[in-house]
């Protein structure tokens, strides 16, 4: 997923919605690519803090690329950093994952 | 943040106070990492919990989401207070709602109190990875309650105004008919005193609300005046019978008894009060003529009303297209050469030039929803078109008058549906 601008209001659930999809569809391995998000507040943890629970619920992966170190610092403050992979960028995840499957 | 500042912000509808009550959801339960979180509104007659908006339930879940409230339960939470559902296990709230607990995931339950009153409830569900929820924790939580349980107080007060607001507004329509019906009903019993005169009140108000139009007259002025044309003749109720319909010439005594309506109709409606202006006066003098010749006050034109100069004129013309107990009634070319002959000394000329521009009009087809000709159908309107334009509007004031002088008499009875042409 490449999620674009800011992820600080309601429209951003449809990031959610579309985990749903990925999940609801048997999908195991999930990138979220933040290399064009901007913003991301509280709503947006809120967000992801859901898709976090489904990747659980389904035993999935999660995987976050491209983080700027305010991204980092979030996720990291708000405890979500221990539930995802942080990779540098999309091929290094890509590389991660081709790995363990 | 914002959106908890939005939360102050004024909601007016119960889907706006749903979507900004999601929204601070989301931000309560992004501050502190949990999935899964409801918010409920407390209906004090059905004595229950209901959902307003919900995170991370799966849609089978959300239809059962409702908790029934003893009022028993209320007076044990205190204000705003975070509660962990543990503590809440040997309350009969908690037993009575124990199953939608466990599907909501529910570990805080915060009881929602605005001024006092029990309003809401927020249900949090574990935090990702079920950390506790720490002591400064549940004050960050109780801060951001208060804020949510004051939004759905102020809506919840707003919804029931403007649910009052429209159901004062339903009744005061249905009140309007039926002052409106009870106002035809007087006109139709005014009428049937007279054995010639069926509907001439709803003609005339009609007449008269057609020229208070073209006129420019406000809507609540313009229906005024049709509520004075439909009683303009309530005086003739008390007028012996046998006057009204004599078809012989009367007696002097029996004009004076005759020309005693306007006064009767006045000193009725008088003592009424109603929503518009002036009735009483409209009805007293819609025999006045503008030369002062009229009754009952023989008054001046300018000590006289548009109001009453309008009734007037309507009045008459209606009298010359309906058959009297003493004469036939006219043609239309007939009614209006009398009118204009009566113009500038019965009828005020700005009042007969109104009227007969707008019936121009109509007869050439030039407007949509005809107001005069409809009322017209039992009235020879042959002789109309053979009228000289100038005798109808006046000569000088013809120039002014917009339109074309050639009459396409073309109109719909209510039987036919191709357009009469005549």
């Amino acid at each position: 997923m490449t999620p674009k601008g800011y992820i600080n209001d309601m429209g951003a659930v449809r990031l959610e919605q579309t985990s749903d999809v990925f999940l609801g569809k048997g999908v195991k391995k999930i990138i979220v690519n933040f290399s064009d998000v901007q913003f991301i507040n509280t709503i947006g943890i809120s967000i992801f803090t859901g898709i976090v629970q489904k990747i659980q619920e389904h035993e999935s992966l999660l995987c976050f690329t491209n983080m700027k170190k305010i991204h980092l610092d979030v996720f990291e403050m708000v405890g979500l950093i221990k539930y995802v992979k942080v990779f540098k960028d999309e091929e290094a995840a890509l590389t991660f994952l081709k790995g363990r499957s | 943040m914002e959106s908890l500042v939005d939360l102050g912000q004024e909601v007016s509808s119960a889907k706006e106070l749903a979507e900004k009550m999601k929204a601070a959801l989301y931000v309560m339960t992004g501050i502190f990492s949990v999935p899964t979180a409801a918010l409920f509104i407390y209906h004090p007659q059905r004595k229950s919990l209901e959902l307003v908006t919900e995170k991370g339930h799966r849609d089978k879940a959300k239809k059962e989401m409702k908790l029934s409230v003893p009022s028993a339960g209320i007076k044990r939470f205190r204000m705003n207070e975070p509660h962990p559902i543990l503590d809440m296990s040997k309350t009969t709230f908690y037993r009575q709602n124990h199953a939608v607990f466990m599907r909501l995931q529910t570990r805080i339950f915060i009881p929602l109190f605005a001024k006092g009153e029990f309003v809401g409830a927020i249900a949090l569900g574990k935090k990702l990875g079920g950390a506790p929820y720490h002591p400064e924790e549940k004050d960050v939580l109780r801060v951001i309650a208060h804020q949510m349980a004051i939004t759905l107080h102020n809506t919840r007060l707003f919804l029931e105004l403007a649910k009052k607001a429209s159901e004062n507004k339903r009744l005061y329509t249905s009140m309007q008919r039926i002052y409106h019906d009870t106002i035809q009903a007087f006109a139709a019993a005014i009428d049937a005193k007279d054995d010639y005169t069926k509907d001439h009140s709803y003609r005339v108000a009609s007449y008269a609300v057609a020229i208070a139009r073209e006129l420019g007259w406000k809507k609540n002025d313009v229906e005024g005046l049709y509520v004075a044309g439909l009683l303009h003749d309530i005086g003739k109720i008390i007028i012996d019978h046998d006057i009204i319909n004599k078809g012989e010439k009367l007696t002097t005594p029996e004009i004076y008894e005759i020309k005693r309506h306007p006064q009767i109709s006045y000193d009725i409606l008088s003592k009424v009060k109603f929503p518009w202006k002036n009735i009483d006066h409209f009805v007293r003098h819609h025999h006045e003529r503008i030369d002062g010749k009229g009754y009952p006050d023989a008054l001046m034109s300018t000590e006289l009303s548009d109001g009453v100069k309008i009734l007037s004129l309507a009045d008459a013309f209606d009298a010359m297209t309906t058959d009297r107990p003493y004469r036939g009634k006219m043609t239309l070319s007939t009614a209006v050469q009398e009118v204009m002959k009566c113009s500038g000394t019965q009828f005020d000329a700005k009042m007969t030039n109104t009227f007969f521009n707008i019936l121009r009009r109509e007869l050439n087809g030039e407007v949509k929803e005809k107001q005069i000709l409809p009322h017209l159908r039992n009235v020879d309107i042959t002789d109309f078109n053979t009228l000289d334009p100038a005798t109808v509007y006046g000569g000088a004031s013809m120039d002014s008058l917009p339109g074309k002088t050639e009459y396409v008499l073309t109109w719909q009875t209510e039987t036919e549906k191709a357009p009469r042409t005549l």
